[in-house]
């Protein structure tokens, strides 16, 4: 192509993980961010736009990836996005102080016949190191153009961008790729040939890519052959050279070809780079002593998990008492404003009160979400996952399977869609379907009120007890799960230890606001209409209270007269075994709009009319004078909560992060056990008397 | 040798990764290839996963994937094991490896071949995917 200068360049921002890509991303385009999915996947797509001089930059960032084998979804999505989309240009963000590994993905970027710029990211880090680049010996000895940036600080991004235009404008070169030696060069030139052959196949995939891929056996690359014009000729050519070369050098082709780039790095970055005095470790090492330590790890650990629910829940009181006043005056001023009827009632019981109940954890997901993505900028998520791995992989599941289900004590929504970053489809799948079992916020005015309601002296130790028995639980399920439905082969675990860093604001501030954002859109549309239908069902058909009747029979009798009551009553022998009467029954069922509703329907079914809330001393009367109602009913029906399926919120994340099958097994697994547990619990309490 | 035979603190030399194809290639991506020089900088509780440092940075795997990395030892590994149990203090729970019984064999270095360092249930080299 001409070098015309052209006026829209589509750039891909690539590297490994940690190499500050995002942050980078972040100081090139600002806030002009518009995120998204990758097709078919839920590895998120961030687009951001830069203008400069007349000419506009699109960049995507790529997902982090240490390589362009389809090793992650990850890895197949940049892979598919540089095959498929060929944007005009790729920026390699490479961690100066890790250079080695970070230029192992650069060398086969080069491979795709894309243009690359090389950033040597980090770059004030890797002074302070004792690391000195010659950035221009580097580019010479590589043929990729490189220059330094500080993402943190949006240094350095104006030669970037300088370096893009030249490239952009064929001033500056960028063509050049790895020679493998003579003896793998002249299989590769034979296989690039007979690839270009097919000229209509060659315009889509470069021959040469595809020739190295082939000869590394990857499978991808085969798949992709397929279109080929003489797909069996190629693939005879490419699974000769691999034999041969097997034969050559007595170990697998992949390998080779994987120490053959390590060796032609090791050539170049012993011209170019120097060390001055020796790599500093120091700030790092003393820290992961302590963190790090063999036994204090895990306590460590727990005391970071337990400090930061604790801040979460201490700070986030107080905005949320706010927005709880605000949606109670808003329900006020409907009152007011609307005629009484239906439309009031569906406004303000059920939209206003349903979906305001759940945007009511707005400040505590904000607050979370901002302590677990500092978490994850400074690099403790990996140290987390060192801790745990022992354990959870005891148990089937994967050291990087604690992040998501820490997230889970807080909601089961952001927590499902957390499980993105395991790489292992049947670890992500496990993790998943144990997440509910770590019980979020929003059971826990259930379990409130029913401790303090009848374990009054052991109200505390009680919620600790049912939380415990849902991590327990969730070991033990992601045990089974593993050894029945999800077997397999155990997942490697294969994660980089990166060094400390701070973190950055933009970084943390747009974390936090695209998971809040995620979970608000969740609120706007699939709770606003679980709220509804739990509304329509709790009052439809209409009863007409007779004149006369105080208020709170009124409601009861209403109930009982609703979908809800009728559908309750019908279902009443299912819940018996576990010793709950249709109340309970349809307090449970209600619980899937949001498990806070749990509380409020219990307020409305035994007596009291309206605000029920767990600290209410009246309804805890109301429950412990009610004939229904037992400590060992109570207990079981904590139990309940906490294991039958989550909320439709979490289901509809289940749903769109693993299709309707898995929806479907988690719901009817929850249900099961719980019920199970609800009914062996319950039966064996009543033997031995608790009743 | 493997990288799991290696106390706390030991360097190594890579001679070959061992590993079933997608493993061996993850790990040669990551960097071990023959002729890379690291070291295992800590040991996870009871068998929990190392801590190396390969080229230049520091990557956690789990031992079964490390009995699966032959090495070629850099320097004493008595020394360097005596090394961090004198400022890690917990080297002995630590590192899992003194209490003998699984490992078959003492820990003073001689007869360590290839087979140690494993757990029962970790297979063959192929087994860790």
């Amino acid at each position: 192509m001409s070098p015309a200068k052209r006026k829209v360049l589509r750039v891909a921002l690539a590297g490994n993980p940690n190499s500050g890509k995002t942050t980078l991303f972040n100081a090139l385009t600002g806030a002009h961010h518009k995120v998204g999915n990758y097709p078919g996947v839920t590895v998120e797509k961030r687009e951001g736009t830069r203008r400069r001089d007349g000419r506009e930059y699109r960049f995507i960032d790529l997902p982090g990836i240490y390589s362009l084998t389809a090793y992650s979804i990850d890895e197949v999505v940049a892979r598919d996005f540089l095959l498929d989309e060929k944007p005009d240009l790729i920026v390699d963000v490479l961690d100066s102080t890790n250079l080695e590994r970070h230029l192992y993905l650069c060398l086969q970027f080069q491979e795709l016949g894309i243009p690359v710029v090389g950033a040597l990211n980090m770059s004030d880090e890797a002074e302070a190191k004792g690391i000195r680049i010659d950035e221009k010996a580097l580019s010479t000895v590589l043929g990729v153009p490189l220059t330094k940036t500080v993402g943190s600080k949006g240094a350095g991004v104006d030669s970037l961008l300088d370096l893009i235009d030249a490239v952009a404008d064929g001033k500056v070169a960028s063509d050049r790729y790895v020679q493998y030696g003579e003896e793998i060069e002249s299989r590769l030139v034979a296989l690039e040939r007979v690839v270009a052959a097919d000229p209509a196949f060659a315009a889509r995939f470069p021959a040469r890519w595809l020739a190295v891929k082939l000869l590394e056996k990857d499978a991808n690359a085969y798949e992709r052959l397929a279109d080929h014009a003489e797909a069996a000729r190629v693939e005879t050519l490419a699974k000769d050279s691999t034999v041969w070369l097997e034969k050559h050098y007595g170990k697998d082709a992949e390998i080779v070809v994987s120490e053959q780039r390590y060796g032609y790095i090791r050539g170049a970055t012993r011209e170019a780079v120097k060390i001055v005095g020796k790599p500093d470790f120091s700030m790092t090492e003393t820290i992961d002593k302590v963190i790090m330590n063999p036994v204090l790890a895990l306590p460590i650990f727990v005391g970071v998990l337990w400090a930061t629910f604790q801040t979460t829940f201490l700070l986030g009181e107080y905005p949320m008492a706010w927005l709880e006043s605000f949606f109670g005056l808003l329900a006020k001023g409907a009152t007011a404003v609307i005629p009484d009827g239906a439309l009031r009632s569906l406004i303000v019981d059920g939209i206003i009160s349903g979906v305001g109940g759940v945007l009511s954890f707005v400040p505590l997901i904000v607050i979370l979400f901002f302590l677990l993505s500092i978490l994850e900028d400074i690099g403790y998520m990996s140290r987390a996952a060192f801790a745990t791995d022992k354990l959870l992989h005891s148990f089937g599941l994967h050291g990087q399977s604690i992040f998501p289900m820490m997230l889970g004590f807080g909601c089961s929504v952001p927590a499902i869609m957390a499980a993105r970053t395991l790489k292992s489809p049947r670890d992500r799948i496990v993790t998943i379907l144990v997440i509910p079992f770590m019980s979020c916020g929003a059971k826990l005015p259930v379990h409130v009120l029913l401790a303090a309601a009848f374990f009054p002296k052991h109200a505390a130790n009680m919620v600790m007890l049912v939380y415990a028995i849902g991590v327990v639980l969730a070991l033990l399920s992601a045990f089974l799960l593993k050894r029945t439905v999800l077997r397999g082969a155990p997942t490697p675990f294969v994660m980089e230890l990166p060094p400390y860093r701070s973190p950055t604001a933009s970084g943390v501030l747009w974390h936090v606001w695209e998971k809040t954002s995620q979970y608000m859109k969740k609120a706007g549309t699939v709770i606003l209409a679980a709220s509804i239908l739990i509304w329509a069902i709790t009052n439809f058909p209409a009863y007409d209270a007779p004149p006369g009747a105080d208020e709170t029979t009124a409601a009861r009798s209403a109930l009982e007269y609703s979908a809800a009551g009728r559908v309750g009553k019908s279902i009443e022998p299912l819940f018996a075994p576990l010793g709950f009467d249709w109340r309970i029954g349809v307090a449970t069922v209600t619980g899937f709009a949001a498990k806070e509703v749990v509380v409020s329907t219990l307020g409305i079914l035994f007596s009291i009319g309206t605000e029920e809330n767990e600290e209410s001393e009246s309804l805890r009367e109301a429950l412990r004078s009610d004939p229904a109602f037992n400590p060992l009913v109570a207990f079981v029906l904590m139990l309940f909560t906490l294991i039958i399926p989550p909320c439709f919120a979490a289901l509809a994340t289940i749903k769109a992060e693993l299709g309707w099958k898995w929806v479907g097994f988690a719901f009817f697994f929850m249900f099961s056990l719980g019920w199970l547990i609800g009914f062996a619990v319950y039966q064996l309490g009543s033997l031995g008397g608790l009743a | 040798m493997f990288i799991s035979d290696a106390p706390n603190g030991a360097s190594f030399k890579v001679l070959r990764v061992l590993l079933g194809r997608e493993v061996g290639k993850r790990l040669a991506d990551m960097g071990f290839t023959e002729g890379a020089e690291g070291a295992v900088v800590r040991s996870g509780f009871l068998h929990g996963p190392l801590q190396v440092r390969i080229r230049g940075y520091d990557i956690l795997i789990r031992r079964c994937e490390a009995a699966g990395i032959e090495v070629e030892p850099v320097g004493d590994w008595t020394a360097a094991e005596d090394a961090t149990r004198l400022f890690g203090g917990f080297g002995r729970f630590g590192g899992g490896r003194h209490g003998g019984g699984r490992h078959g064999g003492g820990r003073q270095g001689a007869g360590r071949g290839r087979g140690f360092g494993r757990n029962a249930g970790d297979g063959a080299g192929e087994g860790c995917e």
